[in-house]
């Protein structure tokens, strides 16, 4: 009966949530009218939709008139197209692309081009076998930098959601819900791994962060779901002692330039 | 760009033009959508100076990547769905910096509400329900404060609030079922203090 009533939970939810149509909410209404425990909850629930209706913010309008926002939205374009070609994803595709121009140039150019007399005239093979070479090696370090500042500010949102939770799981024990903290570590820590792997000497100057955020990662990836308080505590000051948050700023910029 | 431009065009039409990297098309757009994606952030972040930034970078992404725009959804519950990413983003920022630098307190923002023309009873009533639900709202993990916004302050079905959110629907019952029950928790905390 208990765990009918656990499973039935959510249906109240969506009943109160206003959610439920046809033959679902006609049974639902039906049931909670029929049962005590599950009337309360319905009311209970319904105040929190009836406060979330009323807030005064569903309502709100704008400070600012259109019109300015549109002259904000226009210099913001016009800013983000002037800074465009410094992006690194513009340089991902003008690089291959200019590589690949040259190489055609090249290989095109000593097929097609007229010769003058018997010596044929030599081709360029230099800069067609080493730009593209070059041009990948940077591009593979420009990536694994990307690689490692996205590993880095996923894995400190991860931090910042563990040390900044407030929501009870076991509120007579004290105990509070870290989610999907602990899942999330793991694989970011699976993903720490091929960051090694791939190209070290591009992250050279990221290694004691790295290490660092990988140590915190892995006390949070032993977690249960929901830890004690203490717990939560102990961690937050660790992070706080190694300064890691504001580490991981300052690395995630300088690893995207 | 004027606000007056493309006045009688639909949304839809705005919007292949936009695609086509028409910058007049945006103008339009912004006049008949802005109030409602204003209210989207304002909702979730709880301050107004963080919701016109996150509007202004609604507008600029709808920009850029209008050209992904298939047609498929309207340009309504498109620009909602990058209003609320938009506003996700914005708050981890917030909470990061908060992290770093000062201790994290749901509530302050609220004092950059203004009240406007409210009667002083309805200010006061106003002004602690806007705190207690701030408090109880900003305790929530960040997907499931989404989904409430949406639901209860958009009044979005579910299947678009999991089309918006990139969520199964499932997942989307789930999380409206947990975050109304947290809520509930924070509410009566807040009614306690």
């Amino acid at each position: 009966m208990i765990l009918a009533h656990l499973l039935l939970r959510r249906r109240v939810a969506l009943l109160a949530a206003g959610v439920l149509d046809g033959r679902e909410r006609d049974e639902m209404r039906a049931h909670v009218d029929s049962c005590s425990r599950c009337r309360r909850e319905y009311d209970e629930l319904r105040a929190v939709v009836g406060a979330l209706e009323a807030d005064p913010l569903r309502s709100a309008e704008p400070e600012i008139p259109v019109s300015v926002l549109i002259d904000r939205v226009e210099q913001r374009l016009d800013r983000v197209a002037t800074s465009r070609p410094k992006r690194a994803h513009g340089w991902r595709v003008a690089l291959p692309a200019a590589a690949a121009a040259v190489l055609a140039f090249v290989l095109l150019g000593t097929e097609l081009l007229p010769r003058r007399g018997p010596e044929p005239v030599a081709p360029t093979p230099v800069p067609a076998a080493a730009l593209p070479s070059e041009v990948l090696d940077r591009l593979e370090r420009n990536l694994a930098r990307e690689q490692a500042a996205r590993y880095l500010s996923e894995a400190q949102d991860v931090l910042l959601a563990v040390s900044a939770t407030e929501a009870d799981c076991l509120r007579e024990e004290d105990r509070l819900d870290v989610g999907e903290a602990p899942d999330r570590s793991r694989q970011l820590l699976a993903r720490r791994a091929l960051l090694v792997e791939g190209r070290p000497e591009a992250v050279a100057s990221a290694q004691a962060v790295l290490d660092d955020v990988e140590l915190a990662l892995r006390e949070v990836a032993d977690l249960p779901s929901c830890v004690r308080r203490r717990d939560v505590e102990r961690l937050r000051q660790d992070i706080d002692r190694r300064q890691l948050h504001m580490r991981i700023r300052l690395m995630t910029r300088e690893l995207e330039g | 760009m004027e606000p007056s431009q493309g006045g009688g065009a639909s949304d839809r039409d705005l919007m292949a033009r936009l695609a086509a990297g028409d910058r007049e098309a945006l103008a339009p757009l912004m006049e008949r959508h802005y109030p409602r994606l204003y209210r989207i952030a304002l909702s979730y972040l709880r301050n107004p100076d963080d919701a016109l930034d996150t509007v202004q970078e609604t507008f600029v992404k709808a920009f850029q990547n209008a050209n992904r725009w298939d047609g498929s959804v309207e340009a309504g519950p498109w620009l909602s769905r990058v209003a609320i990413n938009q506003s996700i983003d914005r708050w981890r920022r917030i909470r990061r910096r908060q992290a770093t630098f000062t201790p994290l307190a749901p509530g302050d923002h609220e004092a950059a509400l203004a009240d406007g023309a409210l009667d002083p009873d309805a200010r006061v009533h106003g002004r602690e329900l806007r705190d207690r639900l701030a408090t109880a709202l900003g305790r929530l993990p960040e997907r499931q404060r989404a989904v409430v916004i949406l639901r209860h302050y958009q009044e979005m079905t579910l299947e678009e609030i999991a089309d918006a959110l990139g969520m199964k629907l499932g997942t989307v019952k789930s999380s409206l079922h947990r975050a109304l029950g947290r809520l509930r928790t924070g509410l009566q905390r807040g009614l306690e203090s």
